[in-house]
């Protein structure tokens, strides 16, 4: 009860403290500023590396939780690799592979000199294993699927550098994602092991190809990254080849953003994740720089729970989308490295269809709708129907950035509305409830990170992510069977242009049936020490250490 | 709390002799009370060990969710029904609660602490990781404390400062309401981030401790201090006090032999409650500070139900707790003479 009462006061503070910054640095900040190399790069040194959170598992599969994503994505290496720039798929640890016609079997040449830190070469028979192992799972090592994988059959070995997997249904995701740190290559050593076996404390044992190494781990505090002398196999198109330029990366968990500013604006540290909004004038103010890459998938947004009864109505939700300004929100709370959305996907994902028309603010006409749908206003300004007042419920995101800021503003209106909207912050246990259940929570506050068109079928389709409880959890009823068949065209359609369109038919399907309200691309926003160069990401936003040096 | 006793509990002003005596007199029957009372409150303990184990256990499972939904059916996992299930399965979670109570008392009696659910990490190498940093923290933060707390008595009942004695019993009643988090931000920002004196990325080990420790120590000095202010105030105006000053002793005599002696007693109890303070105040501080140690690992445990982490940080507090209510009961007698008297009469 105490640490209950300690943690309510430390959040009650934090508030606080983040009001006051917030009112010291009001307006947007300049947009996302990489430090471009000047002068030849230096090797050697330390970066010290600042992160929000430590990291719970480097199992690849869970490594979309970003300060697990931010040590795979440097510890291991994938088959194919994905611009960062372009989005283009280019040859890895694979150089190069061949797709069946319904992309049901993909055969991947694999490299035949590269090898794992603990000295094991890699195999097509250890690439065989780990997408066995992430196309499978195994429960009994609570080992879990990659969300990226779908539709796995089996692997088959060809020769030594030759594997060739195979699928039961179309897979068209699969390249891409091959690529998605979710499909880091490890060593056999460690595809032997548990999920204890990937968690703090073991962190060393965590064996890949990758540029750099785990040499020392304090749980909960620090980790240290070592550099390879023998790393000769980056993608062909990095700013450069052979070892990563610095020596160390120090990455440090520094959970209190104001701790995690601070440090970078005093010099104790060289790069931050996760600057909030209201800080990044005071990072740019001090000259130092900002770099915020998109996450590229489904953006922030609220998605409206179609098997509740007061959503089940069309009108109540395109109301409620005409009654929320989302302009205002981007505007007041965040800056311009968080574009405005236009669609459920971000303008930077492939597949992009912008459905703006769709999203207007508009206080009037959500009256009228709301009016015509039967909701009338009662003594305390609430909409009354039959006796039931017009209370809805959204969730607290605590991934998401000010995500309680941005769900109270869209409360303050939708009050004006006649629609009174509560705000779920409980524990977790409460919380993961709760999120479940559409008439607890009946509107869903979330986001997605991907860079492949599936990323739209994680987010809605009733056995993945299933923001919009399309899926009742309790019945297992499917509310609307027509959007899962659009989501599933997206996932295993094998030409890509039909893909293209399966994934827009799915955009404006959400749209006109007014299912989400988007509201902003969200970034990832890291401050760097203005001498670091060649700061860089993969595509969804964790951090490449390979490419930057010091230049000190 | 007669004069009288008091009187003869401390002896008057010198000769020594009779206090010397009552010491040697008392020796061997403190001896044997103590014993039977380590045995007693020994017993006693693992008493309150299992209760606090059943009723975390209990309280974990009474709960809204638990590890296992909040770890796997995170909808950012994106796993379906089936595979929930199956990991539910493996997990033993489908078991009956009674056997999942005595399967995880048994392996908590032969030292099998289990596996953190969010990370897996085993919980035996957490805790052990966690401790000795917490311990360290804990402690330095309580002598600083205790230091700080009989500063403040000290100066603010010292007769020569009483000019600032209000201000200085006001400090106290400052420390109280400072709320830990915005003073370890603030100490961070001051100290470390406009003037640079100490390193919070990377600082040394003993550079590490010096903001965290003034973070902690200063809202735990300020109960500490107040009852002691308190009590030099009430035992000053005891008429043994002015028996002693009547026979010639001096002030500050007075207050190191008597006063002092007297006040300890009400501080050093509050002082084992304090103890709890100190775990709350770790919580925060070790997350301000990013340092490793239990605070952190609870507050994680807390935040996602983590159960055998859980169930383990419950049983270490009640033992600290356990352990140190043990130590303060047992230091009683050897400040209070009444306490022992009472013991063997």
């Amino acid at each position: 009860m105490r640490t209950t009462a300690h943690r309510t006061a430390a959040r009650a503070a934090a508030l606080v403290t983040a009001a006051a910054l917030a009112l010291a640095a009001c307006g947007g900040a300049g947009g996302a500023a990489d430090s471009g190399g000047s002068g030849e790069p230096v090797t050697g040194g330390t970066l010290v590396y600042l992160d929000k959170g430590t990291f719970d598992t480097l199992y690849p599969p869970q490594a979309g939780f970003y300060p697990n994503g931010g040590l795979v994505n440097n510890v291991t290496d994938r088959l194919v690799h994905q611009n960062p720039a372009t989005l283009e798929l280019e040859p890895w640890l694979a150089t190069d592979w061949e797709i069946n016609e319904d992309a049901t079997e993909y055969t991947f040449t694999i490299r035949d000199d590269v090898t794992f830190s603990d000295g094991a070469p890699l195999t097509a028979e250890v690439v065989a294993q780990n997408f066995d192992l992430y196309g499978l799972g195994d429960e009994d090592r609570a080992l879990i699927v990659s969300e990226a994988v779908n539709n796995y059959a089996s692997s088959e070995v060809v020769d030594d550098t030759h594997v060739t997997f195979h699928f039961d249904a179309p897979a068209p995701g699969f390249l891409q994602a091959t690529a998605t740190i979710n499909s880091g290559i490890l060593a056999p050593s460690t595809l032997e092991g548990a999920f204890e076996d990937f968690g703090p404390g073991n962190a060393v044992n965590v064996i890949g190809t990758g540029p750099f190494v785990i040499t020392d781990e304090e749980i909960g505090t620090s980790v240290t990254l070592t550099a390879r002398e023998d790393y000769d196999w980056a993608p062909a198109s990095a700013d450069h080849q052979g070892r990563a330029y610095v020596d160390e990366v120090q990455v440090q968990v520094t959970p209190e953003a104001s701790v995690r500013v601070g440090a970078l604006l005093s010099g104790q540290a060289d790069l931050a994740r996760e600057v909030p909004a209201q800080d990044e004038e005071r990072v740019t103010g001090a000259g130092l720089d900002l770099f915020a890459p998109q996450t590229r998938g489904v953006n922030n947004s609220l998605s409206l729970r179609i098997g509740n009864d007061i959503l089940a109505d069309l009108r109540v939700r395109q109301a409620l989308v005409a009654g929320v300004d989302r302009q205002a929100i981007v505007d007041t709370l965040f800056t311009d490295n968080y574009p405005l959305a236009t669609s459920i996907l971000s303008s930077e994902a492939t597949g992009y269809i912008d459905t703006s028309e769709h999203y207007d603010y508009d206080p009037t006409r959500a009256e009228q709708l709301l009016d015509e749908a039967g909701w009338e206003v009662g003594p305390d300004g609430i909409r009354v129907k039959d006796g039931q007042v017009l209370t809805l419920t959204v969730n607290e995101a605590l991934p998401q950035p000010r995500s309680f800021e941005v769900v109270t503003q869209i409360s303050q209106q939708l009050r004006e509305i006649g629609v009174d909207l509560q705000i779920l912050r409980a524990d977790a246990g409460t919380y993961a409830e709760a999120i479940q259940d559409a008439d607890q929570v009946q509107i869903y506050h979330s986001m997605v990170g991907r860079a492949d068109m599936d990323v739209i079928k994680s987010q809605f389709y009733s056995t993945n992510r299933n923001t919009l409880l399309n899926r009742d959890p309790q019945t297992d009823q499917i509310t609307d069977p027509e959007l899962e068949g659009l989501l599933e065209a997206v996932a295993s359609e094998p030409e890509h242009e039909a893909r293209i369109a399966a994934s827009q038919a799915v955009q404006t399907y959400l749209a006109e049936n007014a299912y989400v309200i988007p509201l902003f691309e969200e970034p990832q926003v890291f401050g760097a020490q203005p001498d670091i160069r060649g700061v860089a990401a993969e595509s969804v936003g964790r951090p490449t250490f390979y490419g930057m040096w010091l230049d000190r | 709390m007669t004069a009288d006793a008091q009187l003869r509990g401390d002896g008057a002003v010198p000769p020594p002799a009779p206090q010397q005596r009552a010491v040697d007199g008392a020796r061997s029957p403190v001896r044997r009370v103590l014993s039977s009372r380590v045995a007693r409150r020994l017993l006693q303990a693992v008493g309150v060990l299992l209760l606090a184990f059943t009723a975390a256990f209990l309280l974990l499972q009474a709960m809204p969710g638990d590890a296992l939904l909040i770890r796997f059916e995170n909808p950012e996992l994106g796993l379906s029904p089936e595979q929930i299930a199956e990991l539910r399965e493996a997990y033993g979670a489908d078991r009956p609660l009674v056997i999942q109570f005595f399967a995880t008392l048994g392996a908590f009696l032969v030292g099998d602490f289990g596996y953190s659910v969010q990370s897996g990490t085993p919980v035996r190498m957490l805790v052990a990781d966690a401790l000795p940093q917490t311990a360290v923290l804990a402690l330095v933060s309580f002598a600083t404390a205790v230091l700080v707390a009989f500063g403040i008595a000290l100066a603010s009942t010292y007769r020569r400062l009483a000019w600032i004695g209000d201000l200085l019993r006001a400090v106290p009643s400052l420390f109280v309401a400072v709320p830990v988090f915005w003073l370890g931000i603030m100490l961070i920002q001051v100290f470390s981030f406009q003037l640079g004196w100490v390193a919070v990325i990377n600082p040394g080990p003993v550079e590490g401790l010096v903001l965290p420790v003034l973070t902690i120590a200063v809202p735990i000095s300020a109960p500490l201090a107040q009852i002691l202010v308190r009590s030099i105030d009430e035992v000053s105006t005891s008429p043994f006090v002015a028996v002693v000053r009547a026979k010639g002793a001096s002030w500050s005599w007075v207050l190191w032999r008597n006063v002092l002696r007297n006040a300890m007693l009400p501080a050093l109890t509050m002082a084992g409650i304090l103890f709890g303070e100190l775990i709350g105040g770790a919580v925060v501080t070790e997350t301000v500070f990013g340092r490793t140690g239990v605070g952190r690992i609870t507050e994680q445990a807390v935040s996602n139900q983590d159960t055998p982490v859980l169930q383990a940080v419950v049983l270490l507090a009640a033992l600290v707790f356990v352990v140190i209510n043990l130590v303060v009961d047992l230091v009683y007698p050897l400040l209070d003479p009444r306490l022992r008297e009472r013991a063997h009469g």
